[in-house]
This record gives structure tokens, C-alpha cells and sequence, in this order.
């Protein structure tokens, strides 16, 4: 075979030199990322180029979905559009008493200037799928910049919080899970009032929250949804129930706590918008200025 | 048979090109999340198999750049995947004359060590990020792989085989 015949020509450099090359570069690359994430335009480029591929992949199960719409019989249709007729009146219902404490609220908020809870605009995403490396919990969605999608943006779906936009590409971005490592979500325990921080544990398991004492008054059922005191996430969604409560475990209760939203089964998400901005932090030359927001992925 | 007992058509880069194309798109599918662990790494079982069978036109650079790739699909640190498949490639390269001719069983252990080191290197960068250890079920992809790999093999050798003449 032509392929193993023996090489009499130059061929250039050694295969070892090859490969000191490119695993140095590989080293320095994941250094670059991991350390000083200088790497954003490079990750971008490739990007693009990917998302042929991202498209092809989800498209035959689009086409699948479409078409089982398509072929839905009539009588599922009526049936569901009398179920969806009744829900709406519903909604609407709730909706009115929501309008007026929204006004309410927004009104008494505007008097304390606190913009925690401030309804925001919001974009429909679809998920286009979830990187199979178990090491990093999250999802690739079809918005990127071109759609005015950008980091920090809150993902939720219809349950609940599913985590943050962390990278954003030209035609996709990158939405971390609560579920991803050290990822911190500041909220509060619903029965009590109780503020604190939920901590992802990596991909597919349970959150935790950290370092409260043995005998605190938390049980399992008690919901928990964002405080909104990191100006990142909006105050009141709901984010995870408690599932487990162990007070002899260490000198710390060890309270384990399962996402509410379906983070590895939903297909649609809704972005949330980044906060409107906080009023710009006091300059002061002496005192320097504390990062008070949570860390952001990596 | 090994591939050095027959007598094959020239493949086109096109064509090598193609299944790396199919390979990353089928690790990029949507529901590779929930089979997580037990899908095959189809891009590194290409790497490994044109190495192997052209090694002039593919080695460490394409290794390299197909990590890059699949770095940026699955939203990892830059670099992961990179390292792995050009050591990958490197050590499929450095005994490819070897290789190249062991009957596909014996090829498939090959394959089987190579993945297993390859992941064991993202292991390890991962580790080295601070991540936790994931289980050893991230392993267990790669024994499928090495199922897969004769299979594999006969499918893309069906491309350059000619179609068998009697001659009398």
C-alpha cells in the first residue's frame, strides 16, 4: 500500500517534534482559556465555522417534530385547544391580580430605588444540545450576539432557573447549569426568608448549600428562589426544593437541594434580560472597590 | 483482513474529510447528553483510524485541529481535547507500521488504549483545573468504541475495496 511504503523524501519535521509542538500549544492554549480567558475571538471564529454542523445535527428531530405536528388528528387538537382555552382563562385571571401588584410593587420600589424585581424583557432560545463532556454542565442555545444575546443573562424555563449565559458566540451561546460546578446561585428559603447560596456540584447532580449550622431551620420541601441580592439574578424565581437534610454529617448541615427546572431535558428557554444596571459603585481612592458580584463562569 | 493484505483504491481527502464531518456531527447530536457517558468519542476513533491508514496525509496538525473543534462545540477550556488527540495521534503514528497490520481485534485494544489514555489526559487537565473526578463510568464509552471499531473498519474500508472480478 502506497500509504506504508517506506519515506526515502523530506517529509518535515519528526512525528516527536510534531508533537512537542502541538502539545505544547495545547497546553499554552488551555492555560490561555482556563487562566486568563484571553482566547474569546479564536473560540468565536470556530464557532462559526461549527454551526453548520450544530444546524445539521438538530435538524432531522426539528423536521421529526414538525412533522408529527403536521399529522396531529383533529380531535387532539380541539381537545387541546379547549384544555389551552381554560388554562388561558385562567392566566388571565392571575394575570390581572399580577398587573396590579406589579404596579403596586414597581411603585413601591421605585420608592426604595431598588430595581431587584423588575420585570425585564425577554427572548425565546431553543436548545441546540448539550456538550457531552461530563466535566462541564452546559447547553449550547441557538441565539448568539447577532440576536442581542449576552453574558449574564438569566436561562429559565417554565419551572424555574436553569442557569446563566456565560459565553456568548456570533450564532450561539453558551448557558452554564446550576448544576455546573461551583456555580452560586444567591437565594432565599421560601417558608422562612432565610437568605443564602446554592452551589452546583457538577453536571447531572444535586445542588448543595454550604456551611450553615447543624440546627438551622431548614426542612426538606422548602422551596427555594433567588433573592435578587446579587444584581445578577431577579428577585423570586424559583430555583431548587430541598431534598435532603443531613445535621450529623460534619460540624456543617449538609442540605442538598434538586433544580426545580429540568436542566438536561427542556428544549425551549427563555432568557432573561441583564439587569438594568446598578447605580455606578462610589469612587473612592482609598477603598478598593470590593467585587461584589458573583463570580461568572470561567 | 488487515488493510495491508488487500489491494485498495486511493481514498480522496474528500472523502476523509467527509467522515470527519459525520464523526463530529455525531458527537455533536443532541442526545449525547443523556446516553452521556456511553457514547463513543467518533471523532477520536477517526483520528486513530486515518492515522493509522494515512498516516502522510493525516497526523498530529489534524489531531490537533479537530480538538480544537471539539473544544469549542462542547463549550470546554480550549486545549482539552487538542492535547489528547495529538497524543493520540502521535503514539498511533510513532507504531503505525505495526499497527497497521494487526487484524482488526487486535486493533480495536489498540484503539481501546489510545481512547482510554486520551480521556485520561482530559481526566487529568480537568483535575488540574480543580474539577472533581467525574467516576469511572467516563470510561465506559470507549470499551463500545472498541466494539465498534471492526465494524467501523470494514464499513469505511467498503469505500476503497474494489469490487471483487473473477478473472479466468
Amino acid at each position: 500500500m502506497q500509504s506504508n511504503q517506506p519515506a526515502f523524501f523530506k517529509q518535515g519535521p519528526k512525528p516527536l517534534t510534531r508533537l512537542l509542538v502541538f502539545a505544547m500549544l495545547s497546553l499554552a492554549l488551555v492555560i490561555g482559556d482556563a487562566r486568563y480567558s484571553m482566547l474569546g475571538r479564536v473560540r468565536e471564529q470556530i464557532s462559526v465555522l461549527l454551526y453548520p454542523l450544530q444546524w445539521l445535527a438538530t435538524a432531522p428531530f426539528k423536521a421529526i417534530r414538525t412533522g408529527n405536528d403536521f399529522l396531529t388528528r383533529q380531535a387532539d387538537l380541539q381537545a387541546e385547544n379547549r384544555q389551552l382555552h381554560d388554562a388561558q382563562l385562567v392566566a388571565r385571571a392571575n394575570e390581572m391580580k399580577l398587573k396590579a401588584l406589579e404596579t403596586e410593587n414597581t411603585y413601591l420600589r421605585g420608592l426604595t430605588a431598588a430595581q431587584a424585581s423588575q420585570p425585564r424583557a425577554s427572548q425565546l432560545t431553543e436548545v441546540l444540545y448539550n456538550g457531552r463532556d461530563p466535566f462541564s454542565a452546559k447547553l449550547i442555545v441557538d441565539r448568539g450576539d447577532k440576536q442581542g444575546v449576552h453574558a449574564g443573562q438569566i436561562a429559565i424555563d417554565s419551572r424555574g432557573v436553569v442557569g446563566q449565559v456565560v459565553r456568548v458566540q456570533p450564532l450561539t451561546s453558551e448557558v452554564r447549569l446550576l448544576s455546573d460546578r461551583n456555580h452560586m446561585v444567591p437565594v432565599e428559603v421560601e417558608r422562612t426568608q432565610m437568605r443564602t447560596v446554592v452551589y452546583g456540584m457538577g453536571r447531572q447532580q444535586l445542588l448543595e448549600i454550604h456551611n450553615l449550622a447543624p440546627n438551622v431551620d431548614i426542612q426538606v420541601g422548602d422551596m427555594l428562589h433567588t433573592s435578587g441580592i446579587d444584581g445578577i439574578y431577579p428577585a423570586g424565581l424559583p430555583v431548587a426544593k430541598v431534598v435532603k437534610v443531613d445535621r450529623q454529617a460534619t460540624s456543617f448541615a449538609r442540605i442538598l437541594c434538586e433544580p426545580l427546572a429540568e436542566v438536561d431535558k427542556h428544549r425551549f428557554l427563555l432568557l432573561l434580560d441583564a439587569p438594568g444596571g446598578r447605580p455606578a459603585y462610589p469612587v473612592e481612592e482609598t477603598a478598593s472597590a470590593p467585587a461584589t458580584k458573583p463570580k461568572r463562569g470561567r | 483482513m488487515p488493510v495491508t493484505r488487500q489491494l485498495l483504491r486511493p481514498v480522496s481527502i474528500t472523502f476523509i474529510l467527509l467522515t470527519f464531518a459525520i464523526a463530529l456531527l455525531i458527537n455533536l447530536l443532541p442526545w449525547q447528553a443523556s446516553v452521556a457517558n456511553f457514547a463513543p468519542d467518533f471523532v477520536a476513533m477517526m483520528v486513530v483510524y486515518w492515522t493509522l491508514n494515512q498516516p502522510r496525509r493525516i497526523g498530529i496538525a489534524t489531531a490537533f485541529l479537530l480538538g480544537i473543534v471539539m473544544d469549542v462545540g462542547d463549550g470546554n477550556v480550549l486545549g482539552q481535547h487538542a492535547l489528547a488527540y495529538t497524543v493520540m495521534a502521535y503514539l498511533t503514528l510513532s507504531r503505525q507500521r505495526l499497527i497497521a497490520v494487526f487484524p482488526f481485534w487486535q486493533q480495536a485494544l489498540v484503539a481501546l488504549g489510545l481512547l482510554t489514555l486520551g480521556q485520561t489526559l482530559m481526566v487529568l487537565i480537568q483535575l488540574a483545573l480543580g474539577n472533581n473526578f467525574v467516576g469511572w463510568a467516563y470510561f465506559v464509552g470507549n470499551v463500545l468504541a472498541a466494539v465498534l471499531w471492526a465494524p467501523l473498519c470494514n464499513l469505511m474500508l467498503s469505500h476503497q475495496r474494489k469490487p471483487v472480478v473473477v478473472n479466468l
